[in-house]
C-alpha cells in the first residue's frame, strides 16, 4: 500500500492517466456545433416566437377575441383591443410584448381557436425593444416567415393539444382542430403573384 | 497592534457580487489578517425578484411558471415540489404515470444541476477539462427536455395533478441511450480530479463541518449528508414515484468539501439509477387526473363573453373552497438537487394563495459559509462556495 502510494507520487500516475483521457479526445468526434454556419435541429413544439396562425382560405387571423390569452397569461403581456361593430365584437388589435413574455405557452393552450402559436422560430433579437412588441400585423408576419421556413406541408403545434391529456379537457373547435396547411397556401400565392404580374 | 513601529491593521475585502467563482451575486465580506480570514459575512439580495409576493397576486396555476425561476438550473425539481404542495392542499391524486414521469424528468433535472456544479466548481478549483465535458454531457440531457417540454431550461413542464404533455417512445430510448452511457461519463471526470494531488490539497479537510453542527445550521442535501448524516427527502417523506423505484442514499464521512464532491458524484449514478428503474417500469394510463386544476378553458369557445371566464375563475374557486375546510395551509418539501425544497402555501377563500413562502437551501447554506471559512485560507473560500452549490437566485428568490 505504502510502496503503491510512493510510486504514485514518484512517477505522477494520476496525472498521467488524466492527460491520457484528454489525449484520447482529441480523436472523438467534435461535438460543437459552428452556429452560425451550421444550426442543430429544433424539436417539433419549441417555445420560440409568437404568431398568430394566418388561416389559409379567409387570409385573415383566427382570433375572436375572447380574452382567455390575456386572462390566463402570468406576466400578463398580452394586450387585445376589441370594438363592438354591427353588435358582433371584432378584434382591432392584438399586442404581445414579448420582451416581457416568459415563454410558458400558457396562451396556447387557452386558445379555444388555435389561433395564436409559439412557433419553433428562435432568431429574433434585436437592437430596440420596440421591434420585440408585436402587433397584429408583426404577428401576422412572424407567421409567414415561419411558414416559409417550415419543412411539412402541414403544421400542427403540441400545445394546442398537449398530448396525453383527455380531449373532454378542450373546447368542441379545439378538439377537432385540424393541421394548418402550409405549402400549399404559399404556392397558392405564389400563383397568384406570378398571374398578376403576367 | 504595534511592534517595531510597524502598524498590522485588519483588511476588509469585498469578494463580489461580480466575482466569477460566487455563482452568481453573492458578496462577502472579508476581514483578513495576513490571508486568513477573521470574519465572513454574506450579503444577498441581489438577485430579488419577489417570487412570493409575485405570486400572491396570480392564480396557483398561473405561479408555476414562476417557480421555473427560483433555482434556473433545476426548475423542473422547483415546478414539482410547487405541484406536490397544491396537490396536498388540495386532495388530488395524481395518476401513476404522471409519478413516474415526474421523477424520471425530476432526477434528469438533478443530473442537470449536478453537472452545472461539477463545471463550476472544479473551474473555480482549477480544472478546466471538466467544464468542458460536464457541459458537453449537460447539453444531451437539455435537448431531451427541449423534446418533451419545449423549453431547455425554463420547462413549466408538471400540472397541478399530473403532467402537461406525454412522452413519447423516441425521447424515451434517447434518454436510456444516454442513461446507459453516464456512468462511463462520470467515471471520465473521476479520472480527472478524483485522484489529483491538486484537487486533493485544494478539497481535503477544508470547509469542515461535524454532523452535529450541520443539523444545526439546518444544512440539507448532499451538504449535509457529506457530514455523514442519512437524511432524504425522497427516503423520509417519499413523494410522487420514489418509494417505488430502489436507490441509495450516498453520505460522507468527514464533512469537507472532499466528502461533499464524493457525495454528489455517488448521485449522479443513483439517479441514473432511478431513470433506467422509471423507464422500465413506466404504467400506461392518463396523465393528468380528473379533478385538476385546468387553466381557463370553458366550453362554448364562441360565445365572446366576458361571464366565461368569470364563471370559471368561479369554478376553480369553488374546487379550493371544497378543500379549505380541510386544510388552510401547507408545507410539502422535495429533494432539490441543492437540498430540502419546501413550500409553505396558506390559502385563503380565493384562487390565489394568501402567501406562498419558499423555504429555499441556497438561503441556508449561504448563511452557513461564516461557519466554514472563518479561520481558513482566502482560497478555501472558493472551494466552500463551490461545495455547498447555492444559486442566488434560489436564495434571493
Amino acid at each position: 500500500m505504502k510502496l503503491k502510494e510512493v510510486i504514485n507520487k514518484i512517477f505522477l500516475i494520476e496525472i498521467f492517466k488524466g492527460l491520457f483521457l484528454t489525449l484520447r479526445m482529441l480523436f472523438s468526434k467534435s461535438v460543437t456545433i459552428q452556429y452560425p454556419l451550421e444550426r442543430r435541429e429544433v424539436y417539433d413544439g419549441f417555445r420560440g416566437r409568437h404568431a398568430l396562425v394566418r388561416d389559409p382560405f379567409t387570409e385573415n387571423d383566427k382570433c375572436i377575441g375572447c380574452m382567455r390569452c390575456s386572462t390566463v397569461c402570468p406576466s400578463r403581456c398580452i394586450y387585445i383591443k376589441r370594438e363592438k361593430r354591427e353588435n358582433k365584437m371584432v378584434v382591432v388589435d392584438y399586442i404581445i410584448d414579448a420582451s416581457k413574455c416568459i415563454y410558458c405557452a400558457y396562451c396556447v393552450e387557452a386558445c379555444p381557436v388555435c389561433a395564436l402559436v409559439l412557433t419553433e422560430d428562435y432568431e429574433y433579437s434585436s437592437y430596440t425593444r420596440k421591434e420585440l412588441i408585436f402587433n397584429k400585423e408583426q404577428l401576422l408576419k412572424n407567421w409567414d416567415d415561419f411558414a416559409s421556413k417550415w419543412k411539412d406541408d402541414f403544421y400542427f403545434n403540441k400545445f394546442w393539444q398537449p398530448p396525453g391529456i383527455n380531449p373532454s379537457r378542450w373546447p368542441k373547435t379545439k378538439r377537432e382542430q385540424k393541421p394548418i396547411p402550409i405549402r400549399r397556401f404559399v404556392e397558392i400565392k405564389k400563383e397568384e403573384k406570378n398571374e398578376s404580374n403576367n | 497592534m504595534q511592534n517595531k513601529g510597524i502598524t498590522i491593521k485588519e483588511l476588509t475585502v469585498n469578494m463580489g457580487p461580480q466575482h466569477p467563482a460566487t455563482h452568481g451575486v453573492l458578496r462577502l465580506v472579508l476581514e483578513l489578517e495576513g490571508e486568513i480570514i477573521k470574519k465572513c459575512i454574506p450579503h444577498i439580495g441581489y438577485l430579488h425578484r419577489g417570487i412570493e409576493k409575485l405570486s400572491e397576486d396570480l392564480t396557483y396555476v398561473q405561479s408555476l411558471p414562476l417557480t421555473d425561476r427560483v433555482d434556473y438550473l433545476s426548475s423542473m425539481v422547483n415546478n414539482e415540489g410547487f405541484c406536490v404542495a397544491i396537490e396536498k392542499l388540495m386532495g388530488i391524486e395524481v395518476p401513476e404515470r404522471a409519478k413516474f414521469i415526474r421523477t424520471m424528468m425530476a432526477e434528469m433535472a438533478r443530473i442537470c444541476s449536478h453537472l452545472v456544479w461539477i463545471a463550476t466548481h472544479a473551474l473555480d478549483i482549477g480544472a478546466m477539462t471538466v467544464f468542458l465535458y460536464a457541459m458537453r454531457d449537460r447539453e444531451e440531457l437539455l435537448e431531451m427536455f427541449e423534446m418533451v417540454t419545449g423549453a431547455r431550461l425554463t420547462v413549466s413542464y408538471p400540472r397541478v395533478g399530473g403532467v402537461r404533455c406525454d412522452v413519447n417512445n423516441r425521447f424515451l430510448d434517447k434518454l436510456y441511450n444516454f442513461i446507459e452511457k453516464f456512468p462511463k461519463k462520470v467515471e471520465e471526470y473521476e479520472t480527472l480530479i478524483d485522484r489529483n494531488r491538486v484537487w486533493l490539497k485544494r478539497t481535503k479537510g477544508v470547509g469542515v463541518i461535524t454532523a452535529q453542527e450541520a443539523i444545526n445550521w439546518g444544512l440539507t442535501g448532499p451538504t449535509l449528508r457529506g457530514s455523514g448524516v442519512y437524511y432524504d427527502v425522497r427516503k423520509f417523506f417519499p413523494y410522487d414515484a420514489y418509494d417505488k423505484v430502489d436507490f441509495e442514499v450516498p453520505v460522507g464521512k468527514n464533512g469537507d468539501v472532499y466528502d461533499r464532491y464524493r457525495c454528489r458524484m455517488l448521485e449522479f449514478r443513483q439517479s441514473a439509477r432511478i431513470i433506467k428503474q422509471c423507464i422500465e417500469k413506466l404504467p400506461e394510463g392518463p396523465i393528468l387526473a380528473d379533478n385538476a386544476l385546468r387553466i381557463r378553458m370553458p366550453e362554448s369557445p364562441l360565445k365572446i363573453d366576458k361571464k366565461d371566464i368569470i364563471f370559471e375563475i368561479y369554478i376553480e374557486d369553488k374546487q379550493i373552497q371544497e378543500f379549505i375546510q380541510k386544510f388552510t395551509e401547507v408545507y410539502a418539501s422535495v429533494e432539490a438537487p441543492r437540498g430540502e425544497l419546501g413550500f409553505y402555501i396558506i390559502c385563503d377563500d380565493s384562487s390565489k394563495p394568501y402567501r406562498m413562502r419558499v423555504r429555499a437551501p441556497s438561503f441556508v447554506h449561504a448563511g452557513v459559509l461564516p461557519k466554514l471559512c472563518e479561520g481558513s485560507l482566502v482560497a478555501d473560500v472558493i472551494a466552500n462556495i463551490g461545495s455547498i452549490d447555492i444559486v442566488l437566485g434560489e436564495c434571493d428568490r
